[in-house]
């Protein structure tokens, strides 16, 4: 195990790409996405882990050797439906958000909650 | 013999069944029910006690390969406190009208979150019980449906969520460089990698959100909007800050704990827990919302407790310890009074409630006594836990620092207890009369509109709740090292020299808070309300976690 195997860089690019999308957007919804980005990164992460191109699905065939990790890709069917989940109460929120303050900028909302 | 899961699965089932009945019906058998909790609870930390640690296997899967519970003695305890604290919250909940069936059950969820956050022993199962109080306590905070309760959940969810990916991207990289994920198996595995350098990347990214959820200094920006939520009940409030925080606080050092042998970044969390104390208290001082000076003084609270914990000496490591327990018991205490204070004034501003102690003296009482135990004062359980850490850090320009922190929170609760006292004219008010010239002169306006004898409603229940959490606070101080003993099988040598010697400097510090207060506080309110009013974006909250996970990063490099 040890070693980083291949794609990893492909998800720490994704990560990134999601992190400068939170820093640098001012939209809710562009910031939603960029968090989804940052957690495909992480599930691109784990899937390629322990990953050797000539691996079998780890389907119940009998046969131990040359079967993919079958955890990663249990965890991360766990955390593909989390992801759906927590994004599906944020655009829930985002809809009353837009329909309270007028807005789905987030400094203008601050602006008009201090007034 | 109860099995761990029992613990874990017991109130969400019920709170999910009784959804179908009546309030009533409902209320009651909860009420029932958390109480075997908690004694199911106190049977298991007993048994730890007695026993030693143990993990139980769900599923009958071998080590490593399923899903596991640990209860060793810091998670029982954390357990048992949770589950007593929320038989408290339940019961204080007995005559309010916002708690209907869908508030119990998503409050019943939440502790079945908690506790299995302090029992999970894998990493993965970590994150998405993260991601499910997440959930829940965006629910929650936004119960009563305030004007700005929608940006308050918004902000807190995309916050988290944030976080949490940072999270999943480091369990993601322990993954592959360990190939466990098990508590149990990690430190074996963590200990056989070759390359130690590598684990720095997992380290730092974990311990960003953790960190972020135990709300330390670049971080905590989320919580004062989370936990003084105008639309959060104060029974969430209390339930936020006295135990949820904790859960970023316990992670923080099962996490130190298991990276331990590798990486050692206790200098780096003590300077951070430092300013997180120190701009708990001085936000706390900005605020005029009481709910807003409470939740700040989370912050700074937590702050003291890592200071504790990254102290590296044992005093200071077990006070810090204590301190998790006892600000649950007084943070919450606090948390409640203030929602029966602001229902009852019908305001959250503290320039304008007078007079808490007169209209009633039940939640006045607790209210001071939450005070005092905050505060540190002897006889009252804060003065036990601070004691011990300032003695951990005992002849050290270190020990500077925690006086200054505690002088911080003397300064803040000289302007929160300024609601309490009787109205000026009243017939005790010449006892108080030294409180309001030399504290709160500033605010002694009455409240217009209401008289005081305008009594809307019968507070006795919340009363006694509050009373009986003050009594604890109480026990913990006057029976400090006992209860130490008990709980974390610690024996303590509280010695009575210092324990007087910490009596005058108390005294002294509040003396200096209460001059620091109305000398330098009341004269700087124009500033202290343009603090008040700056307010942070997504987009800053997520580049002050970008800065502190480089920083992190940049310090591991640089110290191994």
């Amino acid at each position: 195990m040890g070693a980083l195997v291949p794609g990893w860089p492909v998800a720490v690019a994704l990560f990134s790409i999601g992190l400068f999308g939170c820093l640098t957007q001012r939209n809710i919804a562009k910031t939603i996405i960029s968090v989804n980005i940052m957690g495909l990164g992480a599930i691109i992460l784990f899937i390629s882990a322990n990953h050797l191109p000539d691996n079998a699905p780890p389907l119940a065939s009998g046969a131990a050797a040359g079967i993919a990790d079958p955890l990663p890709q249990a965890l991360m069917i766990t955390a593909i439906v989390i992801g759906i989940s927590v994004t599906a109460v944020q655009l829930a929120l985002l809809i009353r958000v837009v329909r309270r303050y007028g807005t789905a900028d987030w400094s203008l909302i601050v602006k008009r909650l201090q007034r | 013999m109860i099995p761990l899961y029992v613990l874990v699965f017991v109130p969400v089932v019920l709170g999910a069944l009784g959804y179908f009945v009546p309030r009533r019906i409902f209320y009651w058998s909860l009420l029932v029910v958390q109480t075997a909790q908690t004694a199911a609870a106190a049977e298991v930390f007993l048994r730890v006690r007695s026993s030693g640690p143990f993990t139980e296997h769900l599923g009958r899967w071998p080590v490593a390969i399923g899903i596991a519970l640990q209860a060793d003695i810091l998670s029982t305890v954390m357990v048992l406190l949770s589950a007593a604290l929320f038989l408290a919250y339940l019961l204080y909940n007995a005559q309010d009208h916002y708690t209907d069936n869908m508030f119990l059950f998503l409050f019943m969820f939440a502790q079945t979150v908690i506790v299995a956050l302090f029992l999970s022993n894998d990493v993965f199962n970590l994150y998405v019980l993260l991601e499910l109080s997440m959930i829940i306590v965006t629910v929650l905070i936004m119960y009563k449906k305030g004007y700005q309760s929608f940006y308050d959940g918004m902000l807190f969810i995309m916050m988290n969520s944030f976080g949490m990916t940072f999270m999943l991207f480091g369990i993601g990289f322990l993954y592959r460089i360990t190939g466990v994920l098990d508590f149990t198996a990690l430190p074996g595995a963590i200990a056989a990698v070759a390359d130690r350098r590598l684990l720095a990347v997992p380290y730092t990214l974990i311990m960003t959100s953790v960190a972020m959820k135990a709300a330390l200094f670049p971080l905590f920006s989320w919580l004062p909007r989370a936990h003084g939520a105008p639309s959060a009940p104060s029974v969430v409030s209390a339930m936020l800050s006295g135990i949820v925080v904790k859960v970023g606080v316990f992670l923080l050092l099962r996490f130190r704990e298991l990276f331990f042998p590798v990486f050692q970044a206790d200098h780096f969390f003590f300077v951070i827990a430092f300013l997180t104390a120190t701009a708990g208290f001085l936000l706390a001082l900005c605020q005029n919302d009481i709910k807003l000076i409470l939740a700040y003084h989370t912050i700074s609270q937590v702050g003291l407790i890592v200071m504790g914990l990254t102290a590296g000496n044992d005093y200071a490591y077990w006070g810090g310890v204590y301190h998790i327990v006892n600000h649950a018991f007084f943070k919450g205490l606090l948390f409640l009074t203030a929602g029966v204070i602001i229902e009852e004034y019908g305001t959250r501003d503290y320039t304008q409630i007078r007079g808490v102690f007169r209209r009633m003296p039940l939640i006045g009482a607790a209210s001071v006594m939450g005070v005092l135990g905050i505060t540190g004062a002897p006889f009252f359980n804060g003065s036990i836990s601070k004691y011990l850490i300032q003695q951990g850090l005992a002849g050290d320009f270190r020990e500077a620092a925690l006086l200054l922190v505690n002088l911080g929170t003397i300064v803040s609760f000289v302007k929160y207890s300024s609601i309490l006292p009787f109205h000026q004219g009243g017939r005790l008010s010449r006892l108080v009369g030294l409180w309001q010239t030399i504290g709160i002169k500033a605010a002694t306006r009455e409240v217009a509109g209401r008289k005081s004898e305008q009594l809307s409603q019968n507070r006795t229940v919340e009363g006694v709740v509050s009373l009986a959490l003050g009594g604890i606070c109480l026990a913990g101080g006057i029976a400090g090292a006992a209860f130490i003993s008990v709980l974390f099988r610690v024996d303590l040598n509280v010695d009575g020299a210092f324990f007087l010697s910490k009596t005058l400097i108390f005294l002294i510090t509040f003396a200096t808070g209460i001059l620091i207060y109305r000398f330098l506080i009341v004269p700087a309110k124009p500033l202290l309300v343009r603090v008040q009013s700056t307010a942070f974006t997504f987009n800053d909250i997520a580049l002050g976690v970008t800065v502190f996970c480089t920083t992190l990063g940049l310090y591991l490099v640089m110290t191994s």
